[in-house]
Parts: C-alpha cells; structure tokens; sequence
C-alpha cells in the first residue's frame, strides 16, 4: 500500500500534505531541494510529533503551513497540503492573510526572533487579539491578561509593559505560546516550544497543549528533539531524515517497535542516566548536508542494516508496513522488533 | 575555596529600579574548580543565564565579586583584560541572536581562531572545519550564513566558535536545548573529553538529564537564589528542598525509565 492510501479513514483528517518539495531557487536553473518528499496527516484534534535530525527539514515543513518559507529564501515546488477545501501549497500572499494567526497558529523556533523587539508584551499580544475583531481596549487588555495567565506568566502586569529582551528565555516562549493562540486556530504548530525552559514549565505547557487539544479541539504539531516528552504527550509520530519522512505511526507503535533503522538508532542515544559518564553512542558519521545525499536510501551510509539494494536507486518513499505504521525502509519487514 | 578557578561571591543583580524592580541574582555564591563541570538548575527566570553573564564578566553584578584564578575580573573597570578574555568563553542561550547574521559559520569560527592568535589563515581554517565536523556540521554547512542554518545547526556553530578559542572556563547557556539526541550525545562526548584534559564548565540546562550526565556538582536556583546545593548525584538521589523535588519529579519520561531499568 502507498502513501496515497494514507487517508483511508479520511473523516477525521484535518489536513493532508502528500509529496511535498521544498526547497530553494538559486539561480533560474539551479534547484536546491531541502525537504523532498513529505508525506503525513494531521488529524483533527490530535498532538502529533515531529522529530528528526538536526537539519533535516521540520521547520521548513512547518513554515510551508503557515505560509512563512519565503522569509527562509524557501518556496514549495511541488505537492500538495489539503485543508479545509484548499490547497495550502497554492495560496497567495493576499490568500494567507486569512488564514495565517487566525486558522492556523505559529509558535517559532527561536522566541527572539519571533517576537517584535521594539514593541510591548501587551501591544504585541494586543494586536494579535484586533487583527480579526475590533474590540474594546479593555476587553483586549483583559484579554491579554488571560492569555498570560493562562501560560503561567507570573506579574503579568509588569510583563505586560516590558519588550522581549527583557525577559528570560522561557517567559519569551510562553508569550510566543499565547500569541499563537489569540485567535482560537483550529492548529496549532509549535516548533519546539519549550526548548530551554525547566521541566516544571514544560510539563505545565504540555497540560496546557493537551487541553488546548482536548478542551478547544485544536490540533496541535509539536517538533521536539525530547523523545521523552514527545511520548508523554503526542498521539503520533513523523519521524524526518535527510528532508524526507522516514517513519510515521502511533506514538506507542514508533517508541516500541520502530520501523526504520535511523529510529532505532536515534532511540540508542538516549543518555542513560544510571551510568554518568559513561560515552553515549551517536550515530556514527555526520548527517548529510543539503545536496549531498548518497544514492538510494539516504540514511544507507550510517545504517547499521544496510543491504546492496539500499545505495542504488531512488530514495525511497514511506509504506505502510503495519496498519496505520509507514516506514521508507526497503528492510522495514526485518526490522520489526528491534527496539530496545 | 580560594584554589577555584572561577567564583562568584555574595554577587547580586537589578534589573530596573522601584516597584518594577526585579532582583535577578541576590547574594549568591559559587566556584568552579579546574576539570570541573557544575550545573546551574532552576525554573525559567529564576536568574541562571543572568548568572552566566555575570561569570562572562557580560553583566556588572551591582554588588558582590567576581574572580578568576584568584583575581577580581574587574580592573580599571574592564571585565577580562588581555589573555583572560581569550580563556573565559560563553555559548549564548540564542544562538540566533549571538552569532553574526552577515559572516558564514565557517568565518565566524575562524575569526575566532585568529582573534586568538593560533597560525596563518590557512591553518585556522582547517582547524575550524575539524572542530565544526567534530560537532556533526558538513564543510558546506559550515559556509552557509546563520539565517540558511537551522537552529540545531546554529547551536552546534556557537559552540564551536567558543571552544576555537580554546578556553579554560566555559559558561554554557542550554548548549544542548535544540539539537536531536544524537548530536547531543555526539556533543556530550566531546565535552567530556575537554573535561577530561583540564576546562572547567558550567552547564545551564533544563535537561536535567544532562546535568546528571555531565556535571559532579549542581546548583537549584529559585527567584535568584541557591535553594540547594551539593555532589548532583546527592541532590538528585535525595534531593531536601521541595523546589528540587518538583523539579525532579517533572522530568518526562522518568515513569519510562524507572520501569526500564
Ligand atoms: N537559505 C538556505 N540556504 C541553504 N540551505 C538552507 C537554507 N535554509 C535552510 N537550509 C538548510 O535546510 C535544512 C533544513 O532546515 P530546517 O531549519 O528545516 O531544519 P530542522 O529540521 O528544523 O533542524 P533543527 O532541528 O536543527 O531546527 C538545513 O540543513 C539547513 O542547513
Ligand atoms: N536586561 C534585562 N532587563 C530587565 N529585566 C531582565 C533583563 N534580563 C533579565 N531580566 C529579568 O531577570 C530575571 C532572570 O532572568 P534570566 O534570563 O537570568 O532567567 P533564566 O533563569 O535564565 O530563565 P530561563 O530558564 O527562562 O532562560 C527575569 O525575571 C527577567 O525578566
Ligand atoms: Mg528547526
Ligand atoms: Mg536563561
């Protein structure tokens, strides 16, 4: 079965986004390809993960759902990303505007980017909330005030007049977080939203996701390099290497029995914290930069189950080896089991 | 504990002043010997990478002092003067915001190579692209600008750019926070073995993972203070403050492992 057959059980799915290429236009006739064939659901009301290495095209993937990859020198080449009655991939500028903040939300990856650092938390925030309605100022400062409450800004108020750089890290992404959820979007994409806070925030934040999930129904994609946290709190999982999707599944179904060899060793790095000290294992050799994948599958020259068909040839794509668990391993078969 | 390489006594920091004052650092102590590597934990705001720019001699305590190797950094009112400057290095928290947005990863290593002072143009850059590849980024990342890198990939050039300089402290913002798990093993073991050969380090990180790998000593910090301190094996073990217990009862995953193991 192909990736096409992916949407079998197509009521629930919120958007669809098949054979996605993005990448960069050079010169008129020279392409550099970043993400080459992204192939996944989201469906409604869920959290799914994305995890991948570093450098292997989760955030372009989330730009092109907000329609951002210009400001990344990016465009989308070719593909599709269905929702709601239209082709995401297609949109123009003018188009986005409605959908961008109010159907969709963003939380960037870097929080001080993200933000406008010459304007307040609450003119920021403020802003956001006026975009689509006119309120009254004091129903929007009330609003605001919710908002930060809500992402456990303690002293909202004096958060309230400060400019970004004046706050740690994490209260920076917690604004990012409230921002991107003013305007009540069915998704949420949340690229790595709690990346350097401490463990109580970020468990606090992913209650917060999961409600937003469950109480408001939004859907939510969360990229995190923790494959702990993403176990606690994501239903399924895309796994992403080389700018391709290499395994999607349940998030039980990828932690226990992973279908793709760069899986299984990505789980092998995980420190184990009853022996400090001890040398971690890594992946051996470096990821691949952008152009410079070997032939055939793009993860054979660091694969521990490499076989003579797997450097020749295409890359290949993802197929449903169990239900409702894709893998682009040609030895996916073989391999069921092997988690640790 | 007058033999540390690096300390910090009774310093305390302000942001702003009346009823927005905020008390970012108050009264705190801290040292770091050679070879050592100590963990600064806490809950977001709680002051740690105020702390670390302290260390860096980026932020002027209002009160307290700092030393190096035995000296006040402060002389003439210059934080680091000559040589110290090269042997004090900081990975920022936002690697975006800390690398040069026009200079390629590659110049920004190799500036820092030659800034201090190691051979001809040639030599530093073979030298920067050895350590950048020791750090998982490919020669044609390395001559990509920070806004065509991703964040994973900016985080690994910062630290790269600090270690060239071949510092003998170095004060490390969430190094590890946006890099897969293979990296920051890859990135875990390259620090161990810089440890292992004399620099000292000190670790902010929510991972409370990569503290407990890495570091023998940890500080909790809480509203800019210390509210426990000691060997980290202890405090993670058996943590006294209610604060440390909630920290470590929050680590994700940690149900997983207790039935792993
Ligand atoms: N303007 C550009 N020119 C050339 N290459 C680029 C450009 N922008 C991004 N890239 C490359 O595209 C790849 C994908 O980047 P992306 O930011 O999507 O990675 P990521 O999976 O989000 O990684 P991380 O986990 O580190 O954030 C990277 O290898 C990056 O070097
Ligand atoms: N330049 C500044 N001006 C005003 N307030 C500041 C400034 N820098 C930091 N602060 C405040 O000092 C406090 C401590 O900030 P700091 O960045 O040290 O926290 P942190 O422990 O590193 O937090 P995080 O884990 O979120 O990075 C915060 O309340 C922050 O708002
Ligand atoms: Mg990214
Ligand atoms: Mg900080």
């Amino acid at each position: 079965m192909s990736v096409n057959a992916m949407a079998s059980e197509s009521s629930d799915v919120l958007v669809e986004i098949r054979d996605l290429v993005i990448g960069i236009q050079r010169t008129r006739k020279d392409r550099l390809l970043i993400v080459e064939s992204a192939n996944f659901d989201i469906r409604r009301a869920e959290i799914l993960g994305l995890v991948g290495e570093s450098g292997s095209g989760k955030t372009m993937v989330c730009r092109s759902l907000i329609g951002t990859l210009k400001r990344r020198s990016a465009s989308i080449f070719a593909g599709t990303i269905k929702f709601d009655g239209m082709d995401l991939a297609k949109l123009e500028e003018r188009q986005w505007r409605s959908v961008r903040g109010s159907r969709i939300g963003y939380v960037p990856q870097s929080a001080l980017t993200g933000a406008n650092p010459v304007m307040t938390v609450g003119k920021q925030l403020g802003e956001a909330i006026r975009r689509n309605r006119k309120r009254k100022e004091k129903d929007v400062r009330r609003r605001v005030m919710e908002l930060l409450e809500l992402v456990h800004i303690r002293r909202p108020e004096v958060v309230y007049d400060q400019y970004p750089h004046q706050l740690s890290g994490g209260m920076r992404q917690r604004v990012m977080i409230a921002a991107a959820i003013t305007q009540d979007p069915d998704i949420v994409v949340a690229d790595e939203p709690t990346t350097g806070l401490d463990v109580t925030v970020q468990a606090e934040i992913m209650k917060l996701l999961k409600e937003i999930r469950s109480e408001l129904k939004m859907s939510v994609i969360l990229v995190s390099h923790d494959l702990a946290l993403i176990d606690e709190v994501c239903d399924r999982l895309v796994v992403m290497h080389a700018g391709t999707c290499v395994e999607v599944g349940s998030v039980s179904a990828v932690a226990r029995t992973p279908l793709h060899p760069y899986t299984i060793a990505l789980n092998r790095s995980r420190i184990d914290i009853s022996t400090p000290g001890a040398p971690l294992i890594t992946i051996k050799g470096n990821p691949p930069a952008v152009g410079e994948w070997p032939a055939g599958c793009r993860f054979s020259d660091r694969c521990d189950f490499v076989q003579q068909d797997c450097t020749v040839g295409r890359n290949p794509v993802l197929v449903e080896v169990r239900p409702n668990h894709w893998s682009a391993c040609l030895h996916a078969e073989r391999l069921g089991g092997t988690s640790e | 504990m007058s033999d540390a390489l690096i300390e910090v006594r009774d310093v305390s920091v302000t942001f702003g002043s009346g009823s927005r004052a905020v008390r970012a650092v108050r009264q705190v102590s801290l040292h770091i010997e050679k070879g050592e590597a100590v963990g600064i934990v806490g809950e977001s705001g709680s002051g740690k990478s105020t702390l670390a720019r302290v260390l860096a001699g980026l932020q002027r305590p209002n009160s307290g002092e700092v030393r190096f190797a035995g000296e006040s950094i402060y002389q003439r009112g210059k934080a680091y003067r000559g040589e110290n400057r090269r042997l004090v290095q900081m990975v920022f928290q936002d690697p975006y915001g800390s690398l040069n947005p026009r200079i390629t990863a590659l110049s920004a290593v190799s500036e820092a190579v030659r800034v201090h002072g190691v051979g001809s143009r040639k030599d530093a850059i073979a030298k920067s692209l050895e350590l950048l590849g020791r750090m998982g980024i490919s020669e044609r990342d390395a001559g990509k600008k920070p806004r065509q890198l991703s964040g994973g990939q900016r985080q690994r050039v910062s630290v790269a750019r600090a270690l060239s300089a071949q510092p003998s402290v170095l004060l490390a913002d969430e190094p590890t926070s946006a890099i897969d798990q293979s990296a920051q093993a890859q990135l875990l073991n390259l620090f161990r073995g810089l440890l292992d050969g004399g620099l000292s380090i000190a670790l902010v990180s929510h991972d409370l993972g990569v503290i407990r790998y890495l570091t023998q000593r940890v500080y909790v910090m809480k509203d800019g203070e210390f509210v426990e301190s000691g060997l980290t094996v202890e405090v993670f073990d058996n943590p006294q403050q209610e604060y440390t217990k909630q920290l470590i009862a929050s680590i994700p995953g940690r149900e997983l492992h207790k039935a792993l193991s």
